[in-house]
């Protein structure tokens, strides 16, 4: 069989197959491809403004590496103007991170993007590792995920950035969306297809790979020699999303174009207005400054359970109720700093970065 | 992104509930031994009976009048009959039964016990009943015909008539002729009518390779039967799942148009909670998110709506076919349990016999979600729960040619945008004089567009192994319908020979 021309171009010899329509492409048309519906998201969202400080989120995982690249190479060939950082977290879990930073350090010479780790040692007190052993290897992603909200959120306003962008595909917002119909949280819902999150007091936040195929995104690294780390948390997995997870694989098997339509779905309906309006408003957290739908944020709430040996507090209602019932939290309770969130660079302390090995 | 591992066992994660909340007894009578657990929740056979009559009715009657109800509840009276969409499954098998039972021959035991005998609820309140049940053996080789069965069985039920149809009408003129009461080409001025057949070819394109586009183009010389017609449509469907919604969507358009003719105002189906959960999610993943309202209760109008005229009033002045689903709160085991109380029979098979059917997205919901509902029984009326939550966002652009729900405003930029098939700029200059045919796409709805479109890695075996797929096949009759509604023509660029053609009794010879 004579080899067969690459769809788009029509001149150079077809060697992959994307994952994404089916067509038979050449190596460049795939970039090109890859790179130009990227650079369509980012433009038809508006997301960035020219001078805007820009923290990607960098785990060391294949999506925020290619992420890294993929912005630098942008930003470049369109002009954006935006300054870029690399912002990574240390969830304190031995063996899981230690190998991905060492990417994330390798990104920061190759781009020439300065880079901050935190650490929820540092911000919390807690490493991943501590808490599993208090709480045990069931629910403890509640803790990381919401931990590693606020992380970022506290390392990008010491960065004085204005935006974050981290490596959320397509894959991940569509099982997000088949994940929260299935589990009836109705405000996730009307949010995760949003592709910039921004509460009135906190740091813009988007996702520029929302329409990027997981495995597209594995292949632009494989084809641009972009090393990465794949690692499973070593943790317990959240088992609704591992339903869900698998069950998107089979969609995918059966029509590749499910992952695409799934977050067209998504995009098409929205939260009716009588629902809204029973919905909670945002607020700050009382005690740390962060934004929250009650007095006290997730993280604080999850924090006191945690130093005051109650580490369900923060999951179950009834564990809830048995923390109030204790009385308050004690005055030398260990608290997370408060949150301030300074965009303007020069408003506050200059924050260290990491120094390039 | 996520930290999930699927790989890891399940059961260590979620433990399992209690297969019901407190004690072994009833909790409506709270005195017999409970005989079935409803969600946690114990009844006994007893009570089992007017909670399912209660449940369907309150699904039901605030739909009835044509205002909604207000806070006082008057009598009910609908604008038009009855037809109940029988599909000789589960479901449709309850929800016949129950109608039967509650508005044909007035079963005292179903209704509630106040009011006495001269109450306004024990008259009847459709004049006419009427089942339609559509066969679709036609669309799978070596499918058994169950309509001698269906019409045993609605043969037992007096006071309803059977309509009874095939799935190829879809594609029959002389069916349309009946429903719609005019031909099927009336109202163009095409002279392509031969031996009564539909002159109307959908021609489908090669989405993955150079040709992205769908055309619409009129074929005179056709001259199939409507069932070569159906095959030969369902063999250029490009996955199974393409042919399962396509057949489900033919099935749901034979049923609104015969509610049309029998004149009509509602359609009941037999969807259970159960099934109504795993259509919503099957919707979803196939991009129909914009028509979720539809798929929970649809107020069917046949034609496109002038954006001038007040949609409030819309049913008051149009034709309308309210569709609504009394089962929708009542799950698959409940109805089980019915069917086995009453000793009522399921006649159709559920799943036809082709093996492709493997790889349709609705049944692999059906499976994911059986297998959910297991393991966590209130997942279903979650899912229909949250999505009775949602609105349709963004502008309407008139109905699908297809399925003939609304269709959200930009669909293909927004394709065009995120999936890029294509580096060629449009040359405005490169047509031809030949003809150029009617473009599909702003006519479709997403998941109509993508049905159409998208392919699988893997494709399906040949539904019909002496049928070749084609890029070109025939259109149900009714998409002729719209397309007059919409004077939606194919263009031709005129030369100056076809323009010379067009006048030449009025040129004089040089």
């Amino acid at each position: 069989m004579p080899p067969r021309t690459c769809a788009l171009c029509n001149d150079a010899r077809a060697i992959l197959k994307r994952p994404k329509t089916g067509q038979q492409i050449c190596k460049d048309c795939f970039f090109w491809v890859f790179e130009t519906e990227v650079h369509n998201t980012i433009v038809e969202a508006g997301l960035f403004k020219p001078g805007d400080r820009v923290a990607i989120g960098a785990s060391g995982g294949k999506d925020s590496t290619v992420l890294a690249h993929v912005m630098k190479t942008l930003n470049d060939r369109y002009d954006y103007g935006l300054e870029l950082f690399l912002l990574s977290i240390d969830e304190g879990i031995t063996g899981y991170r230690d190998d991905s930073l060492e990417t994330v350090k390798r990104n920061q010479q190759q781009y020439d993007m300065p880079l901050k780790i935190l650490s929820y040692d540092e911000i919390f007190g807690w490493t991943m590792d501590a808490i599993v052993s208090q709480v045990g290897k069931k629910n403890n992603c509640t803790f990381c995920g919401v931990f590693r909200r606020q992380a970022l959120d506290r390392g990008a306003a010491s960065l004085h950035v204005d935006h974050i962008v981290t490596g959320h595909n397509a894959d991940d917002i569509a099982e997000t969306v088949l994940m929260n119909i299935m589990r009836g949280d109705i405000a996730r819902l009307g949010r995760c297809t949003m592709i910039c999150t921004q509460g009135e007091d906190t740091i813009k936040r988007s996702k520029p790979f929302k329409y990027a195929y997981e495995k597209e995104i594995v292949m632009y690294a494989y084809f641009k020699k972009l090393d990465y780390f794949s690692t499973e948390c070593i943790y317990s997995p959240d088992a609704y999303r591992g339903h869900a997870r698998a069950f998107l694989k089979d969609l995918e098997a059966a029509r590749p174009s499910a992952i695409i339509d799934i977050i067209h779905s998504g995009e098409a309906f929205e939260v009716r207005e009588e629902v809204k309006a029973t919905q909670k408003s945002q607020q700050t957290c009382k005690r740390c400054g962060y934004m929250s739908s009650n007095d006290l944020c997730k993280a604080c709430t999850l924090l006191e359970g945690l130093e005051r040996g109650m580490a369900q507090a923060a999951i179950t209602d009834r564990a809830r109720k048995r923390l109030d019932a204790e009385g308050p939290a004690p005055d030398n309770l260990r608290t997370i700093p408060f949150f301030q969130n300074s965009t303007t660079p020069g408003t506050s302390t200059p924050v260290a970065l990491e120094t390039p090995s | 992104m996520s930290c999930g591992n699927p790989t890891v066992e399940s059961d260590a994660l979620m433990p399992r509930r209690k297969k019901y909340d407190k004690t072994r007894q009833c909790v409506r009578c709270k005195l017999s031994t409970g005989n079935v657990v409803i969600r946690y929740a114990v009844y006994c056979k007893e009570c089992f009976f007017p909670l399912i009559t209660h449940k369907f009715r309150r699904s039901l009657e605030p739909s009835v009048n044509e205002r909604p109800q207000g806070p006082r509840r008057t009598a009910l009276k609908p604008a038009g009959n009855l037809l109940v969409g029988f599909s000789g499954g589960l479901g449709s098998t309850v929800l016949l039964d129950l109608v039967h039972r509650c508005y044909v021959s007035m079963d005292q035991s179903t209704m509630p016990s106040d009011g006495g005998k001269q109450h306004p609820r024990h008259e009847k309140i459709w004049k006419r009943v009427s089942v339609c049940y559509v066969e679709i053996a036609g669309a799978f080789p070596g499918m058994q015909d169950s309509s001698p069965d269906v019409e045993t069985l609605i043969a037992q039920h007096d006071g309803v008539d059977l309509i009874s149809l095939r799935i190829q009408d879809a594609f029959d003129p002389a069916w349309w002729q009946r429903v719609a009461g005019r031909p099927a080409l009336s109202d163009l001025d095409f002279d392509l009518t031969t031996e009564g057949t539909s002159p109307l070819t959908l021609l489908l394109s090669y989405p993955y390779g150079r040709h992205t586009e769908l055309h619409l183009i009129f074929n005179p010389s056709s001259s199939s039967t409507p069932l070569e017609k159906l095959q030969a449509y369902l063999a250029s469907l490009p996955t199974a799942t393409a042919v399962h919604s396509t057949i489900q969507n033919l099935i749901r358009l034979l049923l609104l148009h015969t509610a049309l003719q029998t004149q009509s105002s509602h359609l009941v189906l037999g969807t259970s909670l159960t099934s109504l959960a795993m259509s919503l999610i099957s919707g979803v993943s196939q991009g129909r998110g914009f028509n979720l309202k539809e798929e929970m209760q649809e107020e069917w109008v046949p034609s496109v709506p002038d954006p001038a005229e007040d949609v409030s009033s819309i049913t008051t002045r149009r034709r309308y076919v309210r569709v609504i689903r009394p089962l929708r709160d009542v799950g698959r085991k409940e109805c089980t349990l019915w069917t086995w109380w009453t000793g009522l029979r399921v006649v159709a098979a559920v799943r036809p016999p082709w093996v492709g059917a493997r790889q349709d997205i609705g049944t692999l919901t059906h499976d994911f979600i059986t297998g959910l509902e297991r393991d966590y029984p209130s997942t279903v009326s979650t899912i229909v729960r949250t999505c009775a939550k949602v609105a349709p966002k963004g502008e309407v652009s008139g109905l699908c040619l297809l399925c003939a729900r609304p269709v959200q405003h930009g669909i293909q930029e927004w394709k065009s945008r995120i999936s890029i098939r294509t580096r060629d700029v449009p040359d405005a200059g490169e047509q031809s004089s030949a003809q150029v045919p009617a473009p599909l796409a702003p006519h479709l709805c997403y998941a109509c567009h993508t049905t159409l479109t998208s392919k699988s890695s893997r494709p399906p075996p040949a539904l019909y192994p002496e049928i070749s797929r084609s890029s070109v096949a025939p259109a149900p009759v009714w998409v002729l319908s719209f397309m007059t509604d919409r004077e939606m023509f194919q263009t031709s660029r005129m030369n100056e020979q076809d323009q010379r053609n067009t006048l030449k009794d009025f040129l004089l010879e040089d």
